[in-house]
């Protein structure tokens, strides 16, 4: 075996709470496409950013060539042939492609301070073609496409002498045709013996263009292999291999009640094609996918915030108008992915928050009584045991986990029946977890219905009754208590790439 | 095109049609001549603009400049070194703006806003309100001559913008304003030290501000501490008028010359009609929110 261009040796890398990154170890060859897979949270991105000089790992080192270098900064990094693209791209929309590719390294052009146009717009298209692309280097990057804005990120780092170049899922964003321009470039630069890391979601893709697989699983290196080794099954085993802690319910729904939500072919201005969905009182329902698969485009549309093209929404047999106040009077709740600015105001109390919603309810006559409303926060914060001084503590100051139960108790307080829980454990810590779930299996005891989007599939295993899998925002599938396993999850959610 | 250009036509043949004198040639140099203290701001400010930004001390900060210009006039003093002091104390004035946007991160809406302050009340302190009379015939007559028939005010302004446009599409400086509002992450990824160049756009503002006092100055004979409060407002007017965007970095000079002539036309043309200044004021916010909503409307229609 030659010498790797690029090594990373037991990388470690923690942050407050979590430990990111256990003795991690990569090691990549000129002219070697390596996959680099793992479920949401497995620490791909933060590795790549330990890799571009963005966090400086607590541990371990970097070898380039077999001998040991430092990368402090994204300057190391550069300097060192290290280029990342990432999903966000790193373009200014008004410049041209030249001006881009060269920003911050321009060439001098006769006067102090000026700029050489001409020297860069040849030395660009000199980069596009090499790239096999023919694109006008006067053309400003906001008129470009992904797929093009893509590719003139890939020339910048090739502008920098890059000898390995990390791609960040390329293909999420672009269309089929454009995914075969980007595998041709990725050949040419293969021929060329750069190292590319590249890391993807899509099987299809791991197998068609990788020549060695990593998998990454809670941090730590599970596996390097040759694709020729294994399967589209075992790296699906791989990349979940856990056991799932199903105690949080205390039992599952086996006879549901009346219908809540029933969702009859539904299209959306944001991209939901022909959805189908329906959810019974008892029932918690996960929304599973990957990111990007159009869950939260479809919750949205439920809750009225994104407005349909097609189609129905009913809730207990009444048509919703599609709009969100119409969806609260009917009995929806959201919980929103960001609680701190969709579904809290911060900086006001407890009371008010849990109050937000529920006022035209709690007084229908309009009349505002204080002691009632008094009472029913008292109540709130009782039932859902939410932890704080007192009713009139800015929400602010709670744990991530009582700030979730102030936005459910402002649910409750409206009448909601119906709850849309949209990455409710986010950012929260294991013990608010559970009580999360368990206060959603209290919901649906007392006969709610509630949907779950999750990027956590052990979160969907362990809670839900059933779940809906989407790609390319579309319902591809639906598993029921029995079949729902995280194997099954990211299989449906991944086939044809 | 920017929808102002449509508005800069349709509001040049209504005055033509309706305003008898408009359509004149001293007339038409008239508005020239005034416009050109506006385009000194307003060009500065498309590049503040272009950086997420704003400068709302612009008018005050020429207020206090022309005072001190005329100050040390009337001590006795030339020109050029009038012209070195009003700079200084402008640039001063920028670059104050830009550490405390950029270094501390105070909005610029509220560091702007309070050297606004700061400004005016020094020059109500150091003339009481009243204008500072006897600047002696240099800088008067300078402002009166002509270059080539071209009446100086003019000259000056189309130089400065001809500079300007050449700083902003031919220099490192000018891509890196692009690049502030643009897309500022990429900028300090490429190792660029992007808070010394985004300090350097709010100090050229202030810069102009001194600048502008010269024909400021020179046109009023005197220096005066209001004579140009609330200018600002015309140059965000005709800033954003003229396609520069908020966000995304999207900055158009060309625009910001449509910009700052709509506002002439628009004002000379109320003046010839003899509608009060107050009115005009509010034409003027009139014409911003029409210019935008063109621009809207035609978007949301491609």
């Amino acid at each position: 075996m030659t010498t790797p261009l690029l090594e990373m040796r037991n990388i470690s890398k923690g942050f407050p709470g979590v430990q990111a990154l256990k003795d991690v170890s990569l090691a990549v060859h000129g002219g070697e496409v390596h996959m680099l897979v793992g479920q949401n949270g497995a620490g791909k991105s933060t590795l790549m950013k330990v890799l571009c000089g963005a966090y400086r790992p607590d541990q371990g080192e970097f070898l380039l060539n077999g001998s040991p270098v430092h990368i402090h900064s994204t300057r190391d990094a550069q300097r060192l042939g290290v280029a990342v693209i990432f999903q966000e791209f790193s373009l200014v929309p008004f410049l041209d492609i030249a001006q881009n590719i060269f920003l911050g390294r321009e060439f001098p052009g006769r006067l102090p301070g000026t700029v050489d146009r001409n020297r860069m717009h040849v030395e660009a298209r000199r980069i596009l073609r090499q790239l096999g692309m023919d694109l006008d280097t006067r053309t400003r990057v906001h008129q470009l496409g992904v797929a093009q804005q893509q590719m003139v990120e890939i020339a910048k780092a090739l502008s920098q002498n890059a000898k390995v170049l990390v791609m960040d899922e390329p293909t999420a964003a672009i269309s089929d045709r454009e995914i075969e321009r980007l595998f041709e470039i990725i050949h040419r630069l293969r021929k060329d013996g750069i190292a590319i890391i590249y890391i993807s979601h899509r099987m299809r893709e791991v197998f068609e263009i990788g020549d060695r697989i990593t998998v990454l699983r809670d941090g730590a290196n599970v596996a390097s292999m040759y694709p020729s080794e294994t399967t589209l099954e075992e790296l699906v085993r791989l990349m979940v291999g856990r056991e799932v802690d199903t105690t949080y319910r205390a039992r599952f729904c086996t006879a549901p009640g009346e219908t809540i939500l029933e969702v009859r072919d539904l299209f959306t201005k944001t991209g939901v094609r022909g959805a189908n969905l329906t959810l019974r009182a008892g029932e918690i329902v996960g929304l599973a996918g990957l990111v990007g698969a159009g869950r939260t485009e479809l919750a949205r549309a439920i809750f009225g915030a994104d407005g349909k093209t097609r189609g129905e929404i009913r809730l207990k047999d009444r048509l919703l108008k599609g709009n969100p106040a119409d969806a609260v009077r009917h009995g929806i709740g959201l919980v929103p992915e960001n609680r701190k600015t969709q579904g809290l105001a911060l900086l006001r109390s407890v009371h008010d928050n849990m109050l937000a919603a529920g006022l035209a309810r709690m007084f229908p006559k309009r009349w505002y009584s204080f002691p009632a409303a008094k009472r029913a926060v008292q109540a709130l914060i009782k039932q859902l045991n939410v932890v704080t001084p007192s009713a009139r503590r800015p929400v602010r100051l709670l744990s991530g986990g009582n700030q979730q139960k102030v936005v459910i108790g402002k649910w409750l307080n409206a009448g909601s029946q119906f709850f849309i829980f949209d990455e409710p454990t986010r950012g929260i810590d294991v013990g608010a977890k559970a009580e999360i779930y368990k206060l959603m299996d209290s919901l649906v005891q007392q006969g709610a219905a509630v949907l779950v989007i999750s990027s956590e599939l052990p979160e969907l295993v362990a809670v839900c009754d059933r779940a809906y899998v989407l790609r390319d925002k579309a319902i591809v599938g639906e598993l029921a208590r029995k079949d729902l396993t995280e194997e099954n999850i990211l299989r449906m959610a991944m086939q044809h790439g | 095109m920017p929808g102002v250009a449509f508005l800069l036509v349709a509001l040049a043949i209504a005055f033509s049609v309706f305003a008898s004198g408009f359509a004149s040639l001293p007339n038409l140099l008239n508005i020239g001549v005034q416009s050109s203290i506006l385009l000194l701001l307003a060009l500065p400010m498309t590049f503040i603009i272009m950086t997420e930004g704003l400068d709302l001390s612009m008018g005050a900060v020429l207020g206090l400049t022309g005072v001190v210009l005329a100050s040390v006039l009337v001590a006795g003093s030339g020109l050029v070194v009038a012209l070195t002091v009003a700079l200084s104390v402008g640039l001063a004035f920028g670059i104050a703006n830009g550490l405390l946007v950029v270094n501390l991160g105070l909005p610029p809406f509220v560091a702007t806003l309070g050297t606004l302050g700061i400004a005016q009340g020094i020059a109500l302190a150091m003339t009481n309100g009243e204008s500072v009379v006897g600047i002696g015939p240099v800088l008067p007559r300078l402002y009166a001559s002509t270059w080539l028939g071209i009446p100086f005010s003019i000259a000056v302004a189309t130089l400065v913008y001809a500079l300007f446009h050449f700083l902003l599409y031919y220099t490192r400086f000018g891509n890196y304003v692009f690049a502030i509002g643009g897309n500022r992450e990429a900028l300090v990824l490429a190792g660029v030290p992007a808070s010394a160049y985004h300090v350097a756009v709010y100090a050229l503002a202030g810069l102009m501000g001194g600048f502008a006092a010269l024909l400021l100055t020179g046109r009023m004979n005197s220096g005066h501490p209001i004579a140009a409060m609330g200018m600002e407002f015309d140059a965000i007017a005709a800033v954003i008028a003229g396609g520069t965007e908020r966000q995304r970095g999207n900055g158009w000079l060309p625009g910001t010359v449509l910009g700052v002539l709509t506002v002439g036309v628009l004002r000379n043309g109320l003046n010839v009609l003899a509608m009060s200044s107050s009115l005009q004021v509010a034409s003027i916010g009139l014409l911003l929110i029409t210019a935008l909503l063109i621009d809207s409307l035609r978007r949301r229609r491609s």
